[in-house]
Order: C-alpha cells, then structure tokens, then sequence
C-alpha cells in the first residue's frame, strides 16, 4: 500500500474510532456534539502530534481465539489469588522469576507484560533488557508463559525468536 | 433489584473501608498507595451499582473518570517516588 | 425477566466474593508483591463480574459498549500501574517475601 493512502486509511479509522467512542459515550444525545466535534478534532490533532507508531497489524483470527483464552485465564487468576487469601494456612511460596522474552520490543511486548499480571500466579515485576522479571506466587506452578507469548504473537502477528536483535 | 444493588454497594463500601487498615500498617508509603489502588477498582464497582440503582447514567461518567484518576495518581506516585525516593525513611521489614 | 433477575443476583453475589478476598488479601499477604496479586487480579474479576451482571440488565447495546469499555479501562489501568509499582519496587531494592 502507498503511504500516503495508508496515513488516509488510519485518519479515517481514528476518526470513526472517536465519533463511535463519543456516540456510544453521551448516548447519542444531539446536543452532546456540541462539544463532541471540537473534543474530536482536539483528539484527532494530539494523535497526530504524537510520535507515530508502526500501523497495528492485528490478527483477526488470533483476536478470536486470544479472547476466550484470555478470560478463562483472568477468572482462573482470580480464583487462584481469592482462594490463597481466604486459605487459613496463606499457602504461598513466592519468587522472582527471569522470563527470557521471544517478542520483538513495541506494541506487542507490552501486551505480554500487561497480560502476564492479570494471569494466575504471576506479576511483571520489571524488564531488564530481553528478561522479564516475573513475580510467582508459588514457585511450584508452571506459570505457562510461553503459551501465553504464543497467544500474543499471533494476535500481532509477530514471529517469536530467541533473543536476536 | 435495585435494593440488591444499593446493599451490594453498601458492603463494597464497608470492604474499602476495612482495606484502609493496610494504609495505618503500611509498611511503606507503596504498601499505603496500595490502599488507593483498591478503592479505584472498587469505587467505580459502587458507582456503576449506584447508577443502575438510581437509573441515571451520569453517574456512571463519575465512574469513567474514577477509573482514569486512579491510574494517573498512581502513575504520579512512581513518578513522584522516582524524584524524592532519597527522602524516603520508612524501612520495609517484609513481614508483619 | 425472572431468569434475568437471578442471574444477575447471581453474579453480583460472585462479584462480592472477589472483592471480600482482594481486601482479605490487601491485609493478610505478607509483601507488597503478593498485595499487587490480589488487588489486580480479584479486584479486576470482581468488578468484571459487576460489568457483566449489569449488561444482563441493560435493553440497549449502547449501554453495554459503555460497560466493557469502562471495564478495559480499569483493566488495562489496573495492570500497567501493577506492573509500574512492582518495578518501582524492584528498582528501590524491595526482597520479596519468602517462606
């Protein structure tokens, strides 16, 4: 695609993207695009201003499979961590783990970092380089990151390797 | 049903309430921003259960905002920390 | 609407349960490491538990746009200032807890 058909290609989908967000945000109300067309605009110019990051290559596919996935987990995460607290004994063993990434730096690792906290047992505590320090609630229990780094990379359709680049 | 919402509200508020016991403990002022954290998640649950309740939706725009203020405190307290951490005197003892 | 009615009971009550042991686990975890695990984590599954019992109620999309994108937004907000806080954790040279 020629670039300046795809920087009209992502104006056009910010702009919807706003006028959806508002539509649904004052409930339609006529009177509400008063201020809705200027807010807009005002959005629409900071995006602009802003650093302008590669285009969002998602993967259709690897949104519907992430998502069932992705809630499975986070209720799994929650039971896991309500039932620790509500446990007499406090069974836990925690640790700080290293976590050597495969995802390319940008949009897609910090995804990871921010899902990695929402999943059971595990916590992004900091990232040194390519290692990921994971926080565990209990070292015993496999945290499954990789299947988690595979989720994530085909929802960005970015290729998993070991620590080139 | 809106008295299920008013008094599941009602309990939430009791839960900040009592959550607000790790603010006297502490240890650390990051233990007591911890605090802070929790009300954010649970006081945009209490608005969101109020405005069904009340049948009005502003409340749940107060709702919307809680939710961004919280995280800009918290985002302000990192950086806050990062500026002053020298200042900082309170020792953390890992247990209590 | 009966069925509607207890579902959404239902749920409410589940969402509860979550936010009783995010707070249980605020005071009972012994560090500031596991704290961010149980705030992030039941805090979230509660409040989405909420979300989900109010769409149920709602005769309109809109308002159940509305719903979820307030719930990404405590969700997406909730881990980046976990993950902020445990760095900064880190950085300042906090041991986890260990039994």
């Amino acid at each position: 695609m020629a670039p300046q058909t795809s920087l009209w290609l992502r104006f056009t989908l910010r702009l919807g993207g706003c006028l959806f967000l508002w539509w649904v945000l004052t409930g339609g109300r006529p009177s509400s695009w008063i201020i809705g067309v200027p807010t807009i605009a005002l959005a629409l110019w900071v995006m602009n201003s802003a650093p302008q990051n590669p285009a969002l290559n998602i993967s259709f596919v690897g949104l519907i499979q992430f998502i069932p996935y992705f809630l499975l987990q986070s209720v799994r995460g929650g039971i896991d961590v309500a039932h620790r607290a509500c446990s007499i004994s406090l069974p836990l063993d925690p640790r700080i783990i290293d976590f050597p990434l495969n995802l390319p730096a940008g949009r897609a690792q910090i995804f990871f970092l921010n899902s990695v906290s929402l999943l059971p047992g595990t916590l992004s505590a900091d990232l040194v380089g390519k290692t990921l320090k994971v926080h565990v609630l209990d070292h015993k229990v496999d945290p499954r990151l990789h299947q988690l780094e595979f989720q994530v990379a085909r929802l960005f359709n970015c290729p998993l390797r070991g620590g080139d680049d | 049903m809106t008295e299920l919402y008013l008094g599941l509200a009602l309990i939430l508020l009791l839960t900040i309430a009592i959550g607000l016991v790790r603010i006297l403990r502490g240890p650390t002022a990051t233990d007591r921003m911890l605090a802070a954290q929790l009300f954010g998640t649970t006081a945009v649950a209490i608005l969101l259960l109020l405005g069904q309740a009340a049948g009005n939706s502003a409340i749940w725009d107060v709702a919307l905002i809680f939710a961004l203020l919280t995280a800009v405190a918290a985002v302000t307290f990192v950086r806050r920390k990062d500026i002053d951490s020298t200042t900082e005197t309170e020792e953390h003892d890992g247990t209590d | 609407m009966a069925l509607t009615d207890l579902i959404t009971a239902f749920l409410l009550l589940g969402s509860l349960g979550f936010f009783l042991a995010g707070t249980l686990g605020l005071l009972r975890f012994p560090d500031l490491y596991c704290r961010l695990h149980a705030l992030t984590k039941a805090d979230n599954l509660g409040l989405g538990l909420v979300v989900l019992a109010l769409m149920i109620q709602s005769d309109s999309w809109q308002v159940v746009i509305r719903l979820l994108l307030i719930w990404l937004l405590v969700l997406v907000a909730g881990a980046t200032v976990a993950h902020l806080i445990a760095r900064k954790a880190q950085q300042d040279g906090h041991q986890p807890w260990r039994r």
